[in-house]
């Protein structure tokens, strides 16, 4: 029995058996599906919901929801939202981008739904006030990014808590089973 | 000879490591006295990353102290903000509804997995072995896409609440992620066919930075760390928290103590996790996602003012009598839309008014009301249909008391009870404590963070002590530290 097992280490330390293992492995690798994304030719798909650069919202006549409350400046933890008012309206409403943490705590705060999150993560430029948001360029995000259902849909789906998070909703996921 | 040994004389030299070095994980200096290639003294100093996480904790509400802890522990965030949801809500004496717990226990072990997974691959790169860290990474992959599925964000998550979760989990979630769990126990012996038995790997971990178990407790070890040298603490078991009671699992230790065993450690640990996602997965009960306390949740939206009864085709009115005149209104109101002098009743410009009802939510005295669907009426129009606050519509008056309710969240903070705790979570990489004291205003008065890397960062100079220049590199390895939560 000893000497079995003595013959075999001598034959796995001479034949470099477990690194011919590990060299069988990224030989099978060779021939399957590569699982990396060629970037700027090829896309992420993003999932909905991504928090990326920010949008104003409009309602349905094209107006910005935003009343200029200022809730979202209080809550942003990093403190880079900053509000105006002049004469009944929003002077001015700008985000600092660089500052942005992207938590999303300006969105729940919202509660008039008037701020979201975009998929938009591709906004780098070459100057500090290239992706500083003011007022016009965040109402143009939402005609980019978010107009027409997907806003909707936003709304239904990411903007909470919602009344049916504190009770039980008719529609829950619940495991159903192997497939 | 005496001649010969005084100019051949070895002298240690000082050596610096780091900060920026490609394995010291993170901005870690070590400064190495070393006989040769012969560690005689190591001295780690850290703070080369400290952006004083715990201070900035006490210049916020506990809401918004959130997203800090994400900041801590980036490789698994998850862990870190339900760690300090758990204490905020054991400190206040908030229930948190049975779905939410099974929700928080799915995604703290999947960031369990995720930890593991980056850590075995950053380990086996710096020790040499390059494979394993591109398979580690396809799995990794996955995972954070599943973050992404459930909260929009891969990395730094912010996904848990105070009471609860932010957003109910997906059908394709539960179906993507069961997959992934199917699917993982396969991967493994991967990474283990690689690295297991591969005579360099051996070489280069048995033996290297053996603790004994006694000596491991002494110096504060905890997580896989300290069950590579045979202890069997785990949070999750001794006090458990969330859903770890109804689940079964088990505790995998080491015999040796030495850095193959806490990497054998963890790659039970990653098996150990996948099951308690299957057991939680199969397990998960229909039922609220949120605990209702109205101090420490917003409020439910479309129970609000805005969404039932939008604010811009209602007149805020301030009704005379009722007027003391206190300035409150007139010092909240974003717009300066309301004019007056001290004492005497004040007005409101309607044309200047954004309709934004913080007016409204500042009145203590009953003052302040609403004209239903009076946008644009002539003042005088608004003094005849205005009713006192508590005579409008009921329904509006409900939505408006969840508005206030909202607003006094966000602008004042919640009103909280006096007290302190200590809350200790099972992160991956040990007991990640929170210290809360609480002085009855909406911030705590101390936050302070018991982060298991700090302290695993102090037993490196009895680890590397008398071995090799090399494995001062494995041993940075094996007791896991990430240094944005060592330095906070």
């Amino acid at each position: 029995m000893k000497t079995k097992e003595t013959i075999r280490k001598i034959v796995k330390t001479i034949f470099f058996i477990e690194i011919i293992k590990g060299l069988a492995l990224t030989l099978k690798r060779l021939f399957s599906h590569a699982v990396t994304i060629q970037y700027p030719v090829e896309r992420r798909k993003i999932a909905p919901g991504f928090r990326g650069q920010h949008a104003l919202a409009k309602d349905v006549e094209g107006k910005a929801k935003c009343v200029g409350c200022g809730l979202c400046a209080t809550i942003c933890p990093s403190q880079c939202i900053s509000v105006g008012r002049e004469k009944g309206k929003v002077s001015r409403y700008e985000i600092d981008t660089l500052r942005c943490i992207f938590c999303g705590f300006c969105v729940e705060a919202c509660p008039y739904g008037a701020i979201v999150l975009t998929e938009n993560y591709e906004y780098s430029g070459y100057k500090k006030e290239d992706i500083y948001l003011t007022r016009e360029k965040l109402l143009f995000n939402w005609d980019k990014f978010m107009a027409g259902k997907k806003g909707e849909e936003y709304f239904k789906r990411f903007w909470r808590p919602m009344s049916e998070d504190f009770e039980t909703p008719s529609i829950q996921a619940i495991w159903r089973g192997r497939h | 000879m005496e001649l010969v040994e005084k100019i051949f004389e070895t002298r240690e030299l000082n050596v610096n490591m780091g900060p920026q070095h490609p394995a010291t994980h993170g901005v870690l200096r070590l400064v190495l006295d070393i006989d040769g290639e012969t560690i005689v003294k190591v001295t780690p100093y850290v703070g080369y990353l400290h952006r004083g996480i715990e201070k900035l904790g006490e210049s916020m509400s506990y809401f918004q102290a959130l997203p800090l802890t994400d900041r801590m522990d980036y490789v698994s965030a998850m862990a870190n903000n339900i760690g300090y949801c758990i204490a905020v809500e054991r400190l206040f004496g908030i229930e948190v509804p049975e779905r939410a717990k099974f929700i928080r226990t799915i995604v703290g072990e999947m960031a369990r997995i995720a930890n593991h997974l980056l850590w075995l691959a950053t380990h086996a790169l710096d020790i040499g072995a390059m494979t394993v860290f591109l398979y580690c990474f396809r799995e990794r992959e996955w995972i954070l896409e599943l973050f992404e599925m459930i909260c929009g964000a891969r990395l730094t998550v912010t996904y848990p609440r105070i009471g609860g979760v932010k957003n109910d989990v997906p059908a394709e979630f539960l179906d993507s992620l069961w997959k992934f769990t199917e699917e993982f126990p396969t991967r493994i012996p991967e990474y283990e066919t690689l690295i297991d038995q591969n005579r360099i790997w051996l070489k280069r971990t048995k033996g290297i930075g053996v603790i004994s178990a006694e000596e491991a407790v002494n110096w504060g070890l905890t997580g896989p760390t300290l069950r590579g040298s045979g202890v069997p603490y785990d949070i999750r078991k001794h006090m458990p928290y969330d859903a770890y009671d109804k689940v079964d699992f088990e505790v995998p230790i080491g015999t040796e103590g030495d850095t193959y065993d806490r990497y054998r450690c963890r790659m039970m640990e990653m098996r150990q996790s996948n099951n308690i996602i299957r057991q939680c997965i199969e397990k998960l009960p229909p039922g609220p996602i949120m605990a209702e306390t109205p101090n420490f949740t917003l409020q439910p939206k479309d129970k609000m003012m805005p969404i039932t009864h939008p604010t811009k085709e209602h007149a805020f009115y301030i009704i005379e009598k009722a007027c003391k005149g206190c300035g409150m209104c007139l010092r909240a109101c974003p717009a300066k839309a309301i004019f007056g002098e001290k004492k005497q009743p004040h007005k409101i410009k309607q044309d200047l008014c954004l309709g934004c009802a913080t007016c409204y939510v500042t009145c203590k005295f009953k003052a302040l009301t609403i004209v239903p669907g009076g946008k644009g009426f002539p003042e005088e129009k608004l003094a005849e249909l205005a009713v006192p606050p508590d005579k409008v519509p009921e329904d509006i008056k409900k939505a408006q008391e969840y508005l206030v309710k909202h607003f006094e969240f966000i602008k004042r903070g919640p009103k909280v009870p006096q007290g302190d705790i200590y809350i200790a979570t099972e992160v991956p990489k040990g007991e990640l404590g929170f210290y809360f004291i609480s002085d009855g205003s909406g911030k705590p008065y101390r936050m302070r963070v018991r982060a298991p890397s700090f302290v695993h960062a102090g037993v490196l100079p009895r680890l590397c002590v008398g071995h090799l220049v090399a494995d001062v590199i494995a041993n940075i390895g094996t007791i896991d530290i990430v240094l944005g939560e060592c330095d906070r």
